[in-house]
C-alpha cells in the first residue's frame, strides 16, 4: 500500500458527516480537556479529577431522568460530590484518598441505582462510556462557549493559579486568596467535565483532563508551553482515536481513552530511557508540585 | 412480601453466605486499607481486574483467576511506575484504571460482544454466587486473619511513623508489598459480590465507620468485620425488595450508615480543634 | 520548681577506673551536608561515654537535628569521623507521628523491638516483657493501655525513650523533647534521664533552654560549626552564648555579620 493509499485509508472516516460532527466535538473536548488538565495536573488532582467525574454519576442520571440540561446534572452532581468529599475529609483520622474512595463508592451506587430503575430512559452504558458519534448540536454548541469561557478564565487567572499551586502559603501572604483559587479549579473542572461526559462517559472522561496534561508536564519546562502542547496532543490523541475506532469497529469513546493512555506511557517510556541515559539532563516539567 | 421473606429463597440465602464469609476478609484487611491510606490502591485494583474478568468470559476461563492474574500485574506494574516516577504516582494511577476500564470496554463490546455483562462485572452480581466463589471467600478470610496477626505489627509500625519504623530496623519492603498482595487478593474475591467499581462499599467503608468509633486496633478490626457482614446483609435484603442491583444497595447503605456516624462523631472532632490533625491522606 | 541537681554519684567521674570507660560515640573533625547542598555542620569533635547526659545546644538551623541525624547514619559525613558502640535509640518529637493511630503506650514502645528481629518474626513474649519493663523505667506501667494520642506530651515523649529502651539502646538522642511541656512534665522528664543515665545510659538531648543543659554532664555547643564541648559549669560563658546563639550583632554602630567561632574560640578538646 503506497502512502498515499494509507492516508486516504486514514482519512476516509472523516468524510461522513456523523465522523465529521463527532470530530468536531473531539477537538473540542481536546481543547476543553487539554487546557483544564493543565492545572489538574499542576495541582496534583489527578484521582479528585477522575473521582469527582464519577461522584458526579448521580447527578447525570436524575438530569437524564428529569429531562434537564446535562450541565446542571454534572455540575450538580460535582458539587456535591466535591462538598462530601470536603467535609469528610476533615475528619481527623481519616485522609483525603479514604474520604474520596468513601463519598465516590456511595454515589456510583447511588446512580446505579437510579440509572438501572427502569424509568430512566437513556441507557446506562451510555451515561457510562459515553457517546461520541451520538453528538448534538447542541452538545457542541455548549462546547465551543465552555472552551471560549475556559480560555478567558485560564487567562484571566493563570497568575494566580500559577502562584498558589507553586506555594499556597506565600501566595497567600503576596496577597492571592487561595480558596478562591481552589474553588475555581473545582469550576474549571466542572466545566470540562460538562463537555467531556457526553462524549466519553462518566467513567472515561478523566482520561482527557489527566493524559495529555501529564504528557505534556513530561516534555515542557513552563506552564504556557506546557498548556500549548497539552491542547494539541488532546485533540490529536483524540482524532486519532477516533479514526482508529472506525478503522477497528470498537467503541469509540474507550478507543480514545486508550490513545491517550498510549501517547502518555510512550512519552513516560522515553523520559524514563532518557534520564537512565544521562541522569543530569532531561526536562522535569513546570515546577510546580 | 414479609419481612425475612427475602432471606427464604435458596439463592439468597448463598448471597448471605458469601457475605458473611467475605466480612472476615474485609473487615480485617479494610482496617489496614483505612489505617495506611490504601483506600486508593484498592480502588485501582478493582478497576485493574475488569479486563481480566472481561477476557475471561470471553474466553470461557475461571474468572477470579483471570481477574488476579490482570489485577496482581496491574497492581504491579503500578507500583514499578510509583517508584520511578515518585511525583506523578496518582497521575499514572489515575489514567492506568482509566486505561483498564476501556480496554475492557473495548474488548467486552467489540471483541467478545457482551455488553450488557459489562454492568453486571462493574456493579457485581451477588445473586448469581455459586460454591467457587463462597470457597475463595472463606478462603480469603483465614488468610486476612493469620497474616494480620503475622505481620500487624510491622503494618502498625510503619503506618505510625515510616521513617521511625526504618530507623528501628524495619528496612524489609517485604511486609508493605505482601499487605498490597492481599489486599489485591482479598479484593478479587469480592468482586464477584459487588463488582469491579463497589470494591470500596465492603473494604473502605465500614472500615472508616469503625474507625470513627472506636480507639484500639483490636476494635477497629472487630467493628469492621461486624459493619461489612451488618451492611451487607442490609444491602441484600434491600435488594432483594426493591429488585435493584445487590452491589449498589450495599454501596448505598455503606455510605448512609458511615454518613450517620460522621455525622454523630465528627462534630466532636471540629469542636476540638485542638486535636492534631493526621499527616495527608 | 526547682531542676534537679544530678546526683554526683550519678556522673561519670564517680565511677571507679575499670568500669566501662570507653566512648559509646566518638566524633572527630565531622563536617555534614545534605545531598546536592553545601556543608551546614563542621568542626565537630567531641566524645560520649557511658552514663553521660549530654546537653545539644544551638539555634535553629545550627546543625542540632544534623547532627542527630548523622550519627543515626541518615547523612553520611563529607569529612571527619563517626564511630559509635552498641545501638543507638532515636526519640522524636511526638508530633511526627499520627497522634489518632489507635495504638496505646505499649503497642508504641513495643515498635522498639522491630530492632531486633527480621520482619518475618513477630514480636515474642521476650520482647514483650522488655516493653513492659521499659515502660516501668520510664514510670508508664499505669498507663501503658492508654491510647498514646490521649497521653500529655511529656508523658508521649517517654513512651518514645520506652521505645528506644526496647531496641536496647545504650545511646539516646532526643530531638527537643522538652519543646512544648509544661513544668511537672519537663521535670518528669529530666528525672527519667537522670535515672537513665544513672543506670549507665547515655543521652544526647537537644534543647532550647540553654539553663537545663547547665545541670547535665557535658554540653555541646553548634552554630554551624561547632563552639565548645565540655562541662557546662566552665563552658558555658557569654562569650560562647553569643557565639552560639548570635547572628548579627551591632558592635560600636557597624554590623559584624559573622560571628561564626573561629578556630581560637573554641575552648575544649574533645573529651574534656
Amino acid at each position: 500500500m503506497s502512502p498515499a493509499d494509507l492516508v486516504g485509508v486514514l482519512v476516509e472516516p472523516f468524510t461522513e458527516p456523523i465522523v465529521q460532527r463527532a470530530a468536531a466535538g473531539v477537538v473540542l473536548l481536546g481543547i476543553v480537556g487539554g487546557l483544564a488538565g493543565c492545572w489538574v495536573v499542576l495541582y496534583g488532582l489527578s484521582y479528585a479529577a477522575e473521582s469527582l467525574a464519577h461522584g458526579s454519576l448521580p447527578g447525570l442520571v436524575v438530569a437524564v431522568a428529569a429531562g434537564l440540561p446535562l450541565l446542571i446534572g454534572t455540575s450538580g452532581g460535582l458539587l456535591v460530590a466535591a462538598a462530601a468529599i470536603a467535609l469528610v475529609a476533615r475528619v481527623p483520622a481519616l485522609g483525603r484518598d479514604t474520604a474520596v474512595s468513601i463519598v465516590i463508592s456511595t454515589m456510583l451506587g447511588l446512580g446505579a441505582l437510579l440509572a438501572l430503575a427502569p424509568s430512566t430512559p437513556r441507557g446506562l452504558a451510555a451515561l457510562l462510556f459515553g457517546d461520541v458519534l451520538g453528538l448534538s448540536t447542541a452538545d457542541l454548541a455548549v462546547g465551543v462557549v465552555v472552551a471560549a469561557l475556559l480560555a478567558v478564565l485560564l487567562a484571566v487567572f493563570h497568575g494566580r493559579l500559577l502562584a498558589v499551586g507553586f506555594d499556597r502559603e506565600t501566595a497567600a501572604r503576596l496577597g492571592v486568596r487561595p480558596g478562591l483559587v481552589e474553588l475555581l479549579l473545582l469550576v474549571l473542572l466542572g466545566l470540562a467535565l460538562v463537555v467531556v461526559v457526553p462524549a466519553l462517559g462518566n467513567l472515561l472522561a478523566a482520561a482527557i483532563l489527566i493524559g495529555p496534561a501529564a504528557t505534556a508536564r513530561l516534555v515542557t519546562r513552563r506552564v504556557p508551553a506546557m498548556l500549548a502542547v497539552a491542547v494539541l496532543l488532546a485533540v490529536g490523541s483524540g482524532l486519532a482515536g477516533l479514526d482508529a475506532s472506525y478503522q477497528l469497529s470498537t467503541a469509540s469513546g474507550a478507543t480514545i481513552a486508550a490513545t491517550i493512555l498510549v501517547v502518555y506511557l510512550l512519552a513516560l517510556g522515553g523520559v524514563m530511557l532518557r534520564r537512565r541515559s544521562a541522569p543530569s539532563a532531561g526536562p522535569g516539567g513546570p515546577a510546580v508540585r | 412480601m414479609t419481612v425475612l421473606e427475602p432471606f427464604l429463597f435458596p439463592f439468597v440465602q448463598r448471597s448471605l453466605a458469601e457475605i458473611i464469609l467475605l466480612s472476615v476478609a474485609a473487615g480485617l484487611l479494610g482496617s489496614w486499607v483505612v489505617l495506611r491510606g490504601l483506600a486508593f490502591f484498592t480502588h485501582a485494583v478493582g478497576h485493574g481486574s475488569f479486563p481480566g474478568l472481561v477476557l475471561a468470559g470471553g474466553l470461557g476461563l475461571p474468572p477470579q483467576l483471570c481477574a488476579l492474574v490482570v489485577g496482581l500485574l496491574f497492581a504491579g506494574g503500578l507500583q514499578r511506575l510509583s517508584r520511578a516516577r515518585g511525583g506523578a504516582y496518582d497521575v499514572v494511577t489515575a489514567l492506568l484504571l482509566i486505561g483498564a476500564l476501556a480496554v475492557g470496554v473495548i474488548l467486552a463490546s467489540d471483541v467478545f460482544h457482551s455488553g450488557s455483562d459489562v454492568e453486571t462485572l462493574l456493579f457485581g452480581s451477588l445473586l448469581a454466587v455459586g460454591a467457587q466463589d463462597l470457597v475463595l471467600a472463606g478462603v480469603a478470610g483465614l488468610v486476612a486473619l493469620a497474616a494480620s496477626a503475622w505481620l500487624g505489627q510491622a503494618w502498625l509500625a510503619t503506618g505510625f511513623d515510616p521513617d521511625g519504623a526504618r530507623q528501628l530496623g524495619l528496612r524489609s519492603a517485604a511486609p508493605d508489598a505482601l499487605l498490597l498482595l492481599l489486599v489485591a487478593v482479598t479484593a478479587i474475591a469480592a468482586l464477584t459480590a459487588v463488582g469491579v467499581l463497589l470494591v470500596a462499599a465492603l473494604f473502605v467503608v465500614p472500615a472508616a465507620t469503625a474507625r470513627l468509633l472506636t480507639r484500639s486496633l483490636r476494635a477497629l478490626q472487630a467493628g469492621a468485620v461486624l459493619l461489612v457482614a451488618a451492611e451487607g446483609t442490609a444491602g441484600l435484603w434491600l435488594s432483594v425488595r426493591i429488585n435493584a442491583p445487590p452491589g449498589a444497595t450495599i454501596a448505598l447503605v455503606s455510605g448512609v450508615v458511615f454518613g450517620a456516624a460522621a455525622a454523630l462523631r465528627a462534630p466532636v472532632a471540629l469542636i476540638v480543634a485542638s486535636r492534631p490533625v493526621s499527616r495527608g491522606g | 520548681m526547682q531542676w534537679r541537681r544530678r546526683s554526683a554519684a550519678g556522673s561519670p567521674a564517680a565511677r571507679s577506673p575499670g568500669s566501662d570507660e570507653a566512648s559509646l560515640c566518638e566524633v572527630a573533625d565531622l563536617a555534614v551536608g545534605y545531598p546536592g547542598g553545601p556543608i551546614v555542620l563542621e568542626d565537630v569533635s567531641f566524645a560520649v561515654r557511658a552514663g553521660m547526659l549530654v546537653g545539644v545546644l544551638g539555634p535553629n538551623g545550627g546543625g542540632k537535628s544534623t547532627l542527630l541525624r548523622t550519627l543515626l547514619g541518615d547523612l553520611r559525613p563529607r569529612a571527619g569521623r563517626v564511630a559509635t558502640r552498641g545501638r543507638l535509640g532515636f526519640v522524636p518529637q511526638t508530633d511526627r507521628s499520627r497522634l489518632d493511630y489507635p495504638v496505646s503506650a505499649r503497642d508504641v514502645a513495643l515498635m522498639g523491638s522491630l530492632t531486633g528481629r527480621p520482619w518475618w518474626r513477630p514480636p515474642g513474649r521476650d520482647d514483650r516483657r522488655a516493653t513492659a519493663d521499659a515502660l516501668a523505667r520510664v514510670g508508664l506501667t499505669e498507663l501503658a493501655d492508654k491510647p498514646f494520642g490521649e497521653l500529655s506530651g511529656g508523658q508521649r515523649q517517654r513512651v518514645l525513650i520506652a521505645r528506644a529502651l526496647v531496641q536496647d539502646a545504650r545511646l539516646l538522642l532526643l530531638d527537643e523533647p522538652f519543646a512544648g511541656l509544661d513544668l511537672p512534665g519537663s521535670d518528669r522528664l529530666l528525672q527519667v534521664l537522670d535515672d537513665l543515665t544513672a543506670d549507665g545510659c547515655s543521652a544526647l538531648v537537644a534543647v532550647h533552654d540553654v539553663d537545663q543543659a547547665r545541670r547535665w554532664d557535658r554540653v555541646l555547643c553548634l552554630n554551624r560549626r561547632q563552639v565548645a564541648f565540655g562541662d557546662p559549669a566552665t563552658i558555658l560563658t557569654p562569650r560562647v552564648l553569643e557565639l552560639t546563639y548570635g547572628g548579627a550583632i551591632t558592635l560600636g554602630g557597624h554590623e559584624v555579620e559573622d560571628l561564626a567561632p573561629t578556630a581560637s574560640d573554641r575552648l575544649a578538646r574533645p573529651g574534656g
